[in-house]
Order: C-alpha cells, then structure tokens, then sequence
C-alpha cells in the first residue's frame, strides 16, 4: 500500500517483450520497465520461440528490480500480482507465470492471470483516465486482430476476429518479402510515408456481408503475386508504393468493420489498442472516420500499444476489485480467449 | 537451517526439503509435465507436511540441466523468484550429478543418460570413491564422516553423440576393469527407453566378461528432486551458494534456430 492504495505488481512476457511494472490503483503508473528482444530476433526474420523464451529467464527478475526500484518500493509493498496468462508463445508465457506465482506465494498476496487482450484493451485507461466502459474496441497487434464489446472492465464480447493471420503478421511478412527487415510494423510505416498508396490495388477482403470477422492471408499472397509479375516483366519494383498500397488495404478494412461494429453495437466510444495501433495511417483514418461518424476515439501512445506490463498491473487490478483472483494451479493458457 | 530443491528437468516434477542434518522429505508430482501449474501447489504440500513456512527456507537449490528445455526454465524461474522475494541465496545442481546420491553406497559407474533426440544423449559418468585405507583415518576425527563426500567424474556432463559416449565409457571401463576384478556401470535416466539395445549391443561387441552393465530400475531411474537436495546440501557445506541473478540454466545446447543460422554462415 502506498498513500492507501493497492499496489500492483504487472507481469507480461507473451512474446518478445519482458516486462515488469508498478501500478497504483487501477490507473497510476509508477513505473513500466520493458526489455525489447526485438534486435535479438532480427537475425532471424521473426521471434524464435525457444530464443525468446531464454531471453525473459535471463531479464525477468532485473525487469523486476528496475521497476521496483523506479517505483521507489520493494517487493514486500505490493499488494497483488497480475501476470499474462495467455495466450502467447507457451514457453515466454511460462518464465512470467512461474515468477509471479512463486513471488505471489511467497509474500502472501493474490495472483491474478490476466488475457493479454484485456490487458491491451486496459492500456488506453492508463493515458485517458475519464473513459469507462461501455465502448467498442479493436484490438490489433501481431498475434491478434479482433473487434470486442467492452460491456464492463471485466465483461467482453468478441465480435469478430481474424480466421488466419493477424493484421501485424502479415505486415512482418510482407515487410520481409519486400526486404524491409523485421519488425514489419514500423518499417512499413515508414517506406509507406514515401509511396503511393494507390499505385497497386490490393484487394480488400471483407468476407460474407455483416461479418466482423477478418482474413489478411490473402492479401500478403496478393503481395507475393504483384512481386513475382513484375519480376517477370522485367519491371523494377517500388518498394515505397507497394508498402503504402498494402497498408492502405489493410487500415481499409480495419476501420470500416470497426465503424460497422460500433454502430450495430451503438457504443459511441472507439477504442484501438495493439501494437497495430501504433501505425500513423490507422491513427488517421479513424480518427477522419470517427470525426465524420460523430464517435469519441481513443488510443494509447506508442509506448502502450507494444506489449508492457503497465497495461497488465491495469487490468489486473480491475479483475481484483471484482474479486477475479487465481490460485495457485494458474497455467499457462496459448490459445486462450477472451 | 532448510534447503528447498527444486527438479523440473524431467517428466515428472518434484521438490524436496533437506536440513543441516541430511533429513530429506519429498513430493513426487504424478503429472507428466504439468510443472508450471503443479510445481507451486507441492511445495506447499511439502511444507505443511513438514509443519514449516516458506519463510523457513534458508536457500533454495534447482536441478540446473540439462533437460527438458522448459522444465528447466520453469525450475530456475521458480527458484529465483523465491529467491528474490524471500531474500536468500541460490544453488544451481548439476541434473547429471544429482544421479549420485540416487545411489549412494554403489562402487560402481553412475551414468545418467537423457534422451536429448537427434541421437544425441545428455551424458556424464561419476564414481563415489571410498576411503581404501580405513585403519588410517577412521577413529582419529571423528567428524571426518562430516566431510564433504568425495566422488569423481569420469565424463565430463554435456551432450553426446551416443556411440561417441560409449567409446569413451569403453576406454574408462577397459583401464578400470584392469584394476579392480568386477567392475559396474548402471545407467539411469529416460535414454534406457530408446538407447538399451543399443548400449547392449555395445556391451556384448566391446566389453570383457567382468564388466556388468546393468539398467536402474524404474523406481530410481529418474530424476528426483531429493538427490538434488542432497547435493545441494553438499554444496551448501562448501559454501557454493550464489546470488539469484548468477542461478543459470544448464541447457548444454543452443536453440536449434541458433545452430541452423550458424551453419549458414
């Protein structure tokens, strides 16, 4: 406790990033320590799950320190423990899960598995302390890209997901097909800002009328097709101009079902979060969409969509004033959802 | 004074509490590789049944490796969790090592094996040796039993090819076996199930008569955590305790990712 208020202990190591953060209450950072494996995983074009998941052993517990250390605390002041349960790579989930279950049982205090998509969802309290459920949230990053009905801070529905790879999977894998290196997100980002993003018309794919649900496997194909026809027409290819068609595909489809799923839903609040939620051009067009539709749009900073623990201690914290708290037989769950 | 010993290396996890006076206690988990979720819950169950606290431990001990690759994370982030948070020091043992005090009055070769695939086994051969003199030490001091146990290593604990760790128990047991008339070598660990007839088929093609090669029963093949205790009691005595940031895992091998990008350049 500190000043009477619960202090918690966040957790999160889903997938390259080894975090560990101090949360006062439900909103108050006092501090977000992240150790990015990004330049461990370039080498390889992608995050290595046996690699990734030495590299948290190896940071875990001097995130830890750093973290109690900036909060100016130590570990006997914390009041509760949230940790990522999953889903995520099983053997990163695992050196968060084994430390905070180990901490937890040790110094007495409830342990609280949270869903690495509720924590996303949470991280835009953090830096917008007025917004409270309900609203309407997309939620992409590498590994997710799903709509959710926040009906309450514990109460989701999910309206719709991907049905093959996620929206920042495939900007990796197109980023690596275009030579661009890894992490995709960010790089295309960038070479998109010198492009044309109606150079090449990628194909939007919205699936059967009304759905929510979205599929990006087809237009990194679609990618790899318009790569190997200008190979063949001998035609030098732009990389910037196909960047910022790709992208300009993508954030389409994202922001109209997302616009779409707040009106069947009637929220007047958007919410985007995820590491996706980072790229200027989404930030744009929903913010343009949401002016002319009338919806209040909300995001976190850049720092708060990767993966971080700050965004963990948040809703884990609101999981413990509703009473969620786990025993001790937590595990870890990949495929968990929400 | 108590050590808690975590092993999480093998198929089945267990923990085990030992005290300055040897005194061990142990739990066995009977789930296969479900340590991440049962691991915390048995300590638990050890402690009360020992009517102690977590506060009582004075320094917590892990099977280091080699092994399962995420047993063996599980096992060192518990351990230095523990750590942190209770404020005490560390012991990293040796997986292979511990294989000792699964037999501690054997005078034969102690030779843990595990399945590490690729036809590849996590080796080492370790030999307790006793004291050949016993008229010249035994009644002076009698706290000369206290001293730390002594044994040998005869191959060094890594990752073999087999018939690579066969050549070299061949020579070992061949200059032994000039010495002493019967010799032994037992091996334990999960490599028995894929590697004994090929260890058999060695035996009978490169061994003499008086070599006995024999298989540990399933009772004691495996790893357990209260060997693991007792070596780290061992250590404990020599002082060998560290701070939780220098606790490693053994894996005695690179992530297969790193090997493949290697040997492409």
């Amino acid at each position: 406790m500190k000043d009477n208020k619960l202090i918690t202990l966040g957790i999160e190591t889903s997938c390259d990033e080894t975090s560990a953060a101090v949360i006062l209450e439900e909103r108050e950072v006092l501090s977000n320590v992240i150790a990015s494996q990004i330049k461990v995983h370039q080498a390889f074009g992608g995050v290595v799950p046996e690699i990734a998941s030495r590299h948290h052993l190896n940071n875990i517990n001097p995130v830890i320190d750093s973290a109690l250390k900036e909060a100016d605390i130590t570990l006997r002041d914390v009041d509760l423990i949230g940790v990522t349960s999953g889903p995520g790579l099983v053997g990163a989930l695992l050196i968060g899960l084994a430390t905070a279950k180990s901490m937890a049982y040790v110094l007495k205090k409830p342990l609280i598995g949270v869903h690495h998509i509720q924590g996303h969802i949470s991280a835009v309290y953090i830096e917008h302390k007025e917004l409270e459920p309900p609203f309407l949230a997309l939620v992409v990053s590498g590994g997710h890209t799903s709509i959710v009905d926040v009906t309450d801070y514990n109460k989701y529905e999910v309206l719709g997901h991907t049905r093959d790879d996620a929206a920042g999977e495939a900007f990796d894998k197109v980023a690596r097909v275009l030579g661009l290196g890894y992490p995709g997100g960010p790089l295309i980002d960038e070479a998109a800002k010198k492009g044309n993003p109606h150079a090449v018309e990628f194909k939007r794919v919205f699936l059967e009328k009304d759905s929510l649900d979205f599929s990006f496997s087809g237009i990194k194909t679609g990618v790899l097709n318009y790569l190997n026809t200008q190979k063949l027409k001998g035609a030098q290819l732009n990389v910037n101009d196909t960047a910022a068609s790709f992208q300009l595909a993508v954030m389409e489809v994202l922001t109209a079902k997302t616009i779409v799923a707040a009106k069947r839903t009637k929220r007047d609040k958007i919410v985007i979060a995820g590491g996706v939620a980072a790229n200027s051009l989404l930030r744009q067009m929903m913010k343009d969409e949401c002016e002319r539709k009338g919806f209040d749009l909300y995001f976190p900073s850049p720092i708060l969509c990767t993966d971080n623990a700050a965004m963990i201690g948040c809703a884990a914290c609101y999981k413990y004033k509703s009473g969620l708290v786990d025993n001790l037989f937590l595990d870890a769950y990949p495929n968990k959802a929400l | 004074m108590n050590i808690l010993a975590i092993e999480t290396t093998g198929a089945a996890a267990s923990v085990a509490l030992i005290n300055e006076k040897g005194e061990v206690s142990v739990e066995i988990s009977d789930q296969k590789m479900n340590h991440l979720q049962n691991l915390m819950p048995m300590i638990d169950i050890l402690l009360k049944k020992r009517e102690l606290s977590i506060d009582d431990i004075g320094c917590v001990a892990v099977s280091e490796g080699p092994g399962s690759f995420t047993g063996i994370r599980i096992g060192v982030a518990s351990a230095r969790a523990i750590a942190q948070a209770l404020e005490i020091k560390t012991i990293g043992a040796p997986t292979l090592k511990s294989f000792l005090y699964h037999a501690n009055d054997y005078k034969g070769i102690i030779c843990p094996i595990f399945d590490a695939r690729r036809n590849q086994v996590y080796s080492g051969a370790y030999q307790w040796i006793r004291d050949e003199h016993p008229g010249k030490s035994k009644n002076e001091s009698p706290c000369r039993k206290e001293v730390q146990a002594s044994y040998r290593e005869l191959v060094i604990g890594d990752a073999y090819d087999l018939p690579q760790l066969l050549e070299k128990l061949k020579t070992i047991l061949l200059k032994e076996s000039n010495v002493s008339t019967a010799l032994e070598i037992t091996f334990f660990g999960d490599g028995i199930i894929s590697y004994k007839e090929q260890i058999i088929d060695w035996q009978n093609a490169s061994l003499n008569d008086n070599i006995r090669v024999l298989f540990a029963n399933d009772k004691i093949r495996l790893q357990n955590a209260s060997s693991v205790a007792r070596l780290a009691l061992e250590y404990y005595r020599q002082g060998r305790m560290k701070s939780l940031y220098d606790l490693k895992p053994v894996y005695m091998r690179k992530a297969e990712a790193e090997r493949k990008l290697e040997e492409k350049s």
